[in-house]
């Protein structure tokens, strides 16, 4: 069966929550310029061999 | 909402500690914990045997692969000891399961409440393993993630209370195919595929999936399913059900925690109410793995018999149904619906733009970019590495914990109400009165468990039965028992508490004789 998007039952807009102002809780960052030079400072601490050497139990 | 929970076993990387001491090592971090607690757990309500299709199974599988890390001259402790419980003050449960610290959320009704809960379940292990290091003088590394690259996996496992009348075949039929495609916003990501004992490259957008080996069963250990048929509800059997749901993989990102938990109660409470799929996958466990490994998120063959549909496509199906039947009812659902239209809009029109939401599209930028910047191959063996520190909750090592602390990941709830989460329970389940005793009448507890409380009083255990009391919002009864001045008095209270569950104990069963209470499939 060939799914087309307007073939689809039109979808109810839930109401948009209201995002609350910035220090009063979550916001929603900028995620279009992101600055994750620290990101990139973590990552080449990594030890690449950590991986390797990870072993557990098998849990549930 | 229904009442949920979620339980989280976690990695741990000891200095010095091999696999094979990873029981004992566990058990010491779980002891180390210095926050107030009792160590009571009655393991003798638990029935993990008993199967939802009414039979129990004579034994649970083990994983025999395991067993090449047992020491034969390691004396045996038993169980009990082994695990260690600590029941803590905000009503959940801390413990050693098989080598790895577990949390256990108290029971929440609100997903804000649950997101509180399991992140304050982060600080809990983490307090635990600083304890643990301080006493030992090693270093430990606690990660929240599913798998060890190696053949082992550990679970997050989530818990959703419903109805016994809703038929087993039911569930399976309404909820496979929402379970088998969720892994689209809420897989943590994962380097390298596992299949029939060996490993190979690859990215996939699940932990657990390579992982899902039967399509029904009772077993977690090993053979693991895609629909767990536990019968164990922690509550009025007669009555109720706890759908246990051992798929998931577990989440850094809390927003996709909070759309996991919110999203699969939505897709429950539709079959609940007869609703039906337009999709069933005739091989369940090759649609997981299909959908894990579908990583530009095209049509999946597996799906259906066509073969035309997306992971997208069904879940905008269930998504639909639950925004006409469910939107606009209250500002916690309508905010699910949200993000989940949102979440679904953004993986199909921009990928890229779920980073700050979907751990396995965060990781595996984190991965290009390194990649890139150090001129490696995606498929280097060094990717499980980067893989592996994003789950740590080291807060100078951790990936993602880096992520949140620059602000780039979208925040559920605020820092405060995990700080709350951390000592006091959600106010309106059960999870207040074990907390409330927990927190002021330590003493006076002879036994723990979800279902019930041992309580001396007067000379004589009495037994507090917890499991009728899982449906009911208890915010009133929890705001009386915190003014009461001490034990008489809350004893008081548990007792008209009592009485007023057995009135709508009765209440229930005599509207349950009316057709409104059955499934549609009964009717």
């Amino acid at each position: 069966m060939h799914i087309r998007l307007e073939d689809r039952t039109p979808r109810p807009a839930p109401p948009t929550p209201q995002r609350k102002e910035e220090g009063e809780g979550p916001t929603r960052p900028d995620v279009k310029r992101p600055d994750n030079s620290d990101l990139l400072r973590r990552m080449r601490r990594v030890d690449p061999e950590a991986a390797r050497r990870y072993r557990q139990r098998s849990g549930q | 909402m229904r009442m949920m929970g979620l339980e989280t076993e976690y990695g741990i990387a000891i200095e010095g500690c091999p696999v094979e001491d990873l029981l004992d090592s566990a058990m010491g971090l779980v002891r180390a914990y210095p926050g107030p607690h009792v160590a009571l757990w009655d393991y003798g309500p638990e029935s993990p045997r008993r199967d939802l299709r009414g039979f129990t199974a004579p034994v649970l599988a083990q994983d025999p692969a395991d067993a090449r890390y047992d020491r034969p001259d390691r004396p045996r402790t038993p169980a009990e000891v082994e695990r260690s419980d600590r029941v803590l003050t905000n009503g959940a449960r801390f413990y050693n399961d098989h080598g790895h610290p577990e949390y256990a959320t108290p029971e929440c009704r609100t997903v804000d409440d649950l997101v509180a809960h399991d992140r304050a379940g982060e600080g809990v292990v983490l307090t635990a393993a600083n304890a643990y290091m301080t006493a030992t003088g090693r270093s430990v590394h606690v990660y929240r993630n599913n798998t060890d690259f190696h053949g082992a996996t550990y679970g997050c496992h989530e818990s959703y209370l419903t109805r016994r009348c809703v038929p087993v075949a039911a569930l399976v039929e309404g909820l496979t195919p929402y379970l088998v495609t969720r892994q689209i916003f809420c897989g943590a990501g994962k380097a390298g595929i596992e299949e029939g004992g060996a490993a190979r490259p690859g990215y996939q957008m699940s932990q657990r999936a390579d992982f899902v080996a039967v399509p029904l069963s009772v077993d977690t250990l090993y053979n693991r399913p895609l629909f767990n048929t536990r019968d164990e509800p922690h509550a009025a059997a007669a009555e109720l059900v706890r759908l246990h749901v051992i798929l998931g993989d577990a989440n850094m990102s809390e927003w996709a925690t909070a759309i996991k938990a919110g999203a699969t109660s939505l897709a429950l409470e539709l079959v609940e109410q007869g609703w039906s799929p337009p999709v069933a996958p005739a091989d369940l466990v090759v649609a997981v793995k299909a959908v894990s490994r579908e990583i530009d998120l095209g049509p999946v063959g597996a799906l259906s018999a066509a073969g035309q549909w997306s992971a997208v496509d069904v879940q905008r199906s269930y998504l639909d149904a639950a925004a006409k039947a469910f939107g606009g009812r209250d500002a916690g659902t309508d905010r699910v619906l949200c993000e989940w239209a949102d979440v679904l809009d953004d993986l199909q029109s921009d990928l890229e733009s779920a980073f700050d939401r979907v751990d396995w599209v965060a990781k595996r930028a984190l991965m290009c970019q390194f990649a890139d910047e150090e001129g490696l191959d995606l498929a280097d063996p060094a990717m499980q590495s980067l893989d592996l520190a994003y789950h740590d909750l080291h807060p100078e090592h951790g990936l993602q914990v880096g992520l949140r602390q620059a602000g780039l990941v979208r925040r559920w709830v605020t820092e405060e109400a995990v700080t709350r989460a951390l000592a006091a329970p959600p106010m309106d389940t059960r999870a207040a009165i074990r907390g409330h005793f927990v927190s002021r009448y330590a003493d006076a507890l002879v036994s723990v468990c979800w279902s019930g409380l041992g309580v001396r009083y007067r000379g004589h255990v009495e037994r507090i039965d917890l499991g009728r009391l899982a449906q009911a919002d208890l915010t009133r009864w929890s705001e009386r028992l915190a003014q009461a001045a001490d034990l008489d008095e809350t004893m008081t209270i548990m007792s008209q508490l009592e009485g007023d569950a057995d009135g709508r104990s009765r209440a229930r069963r005599a509207a349950m004789q009316g057709e409104s209470h059955a499934h549609p499939a009964r009717r």
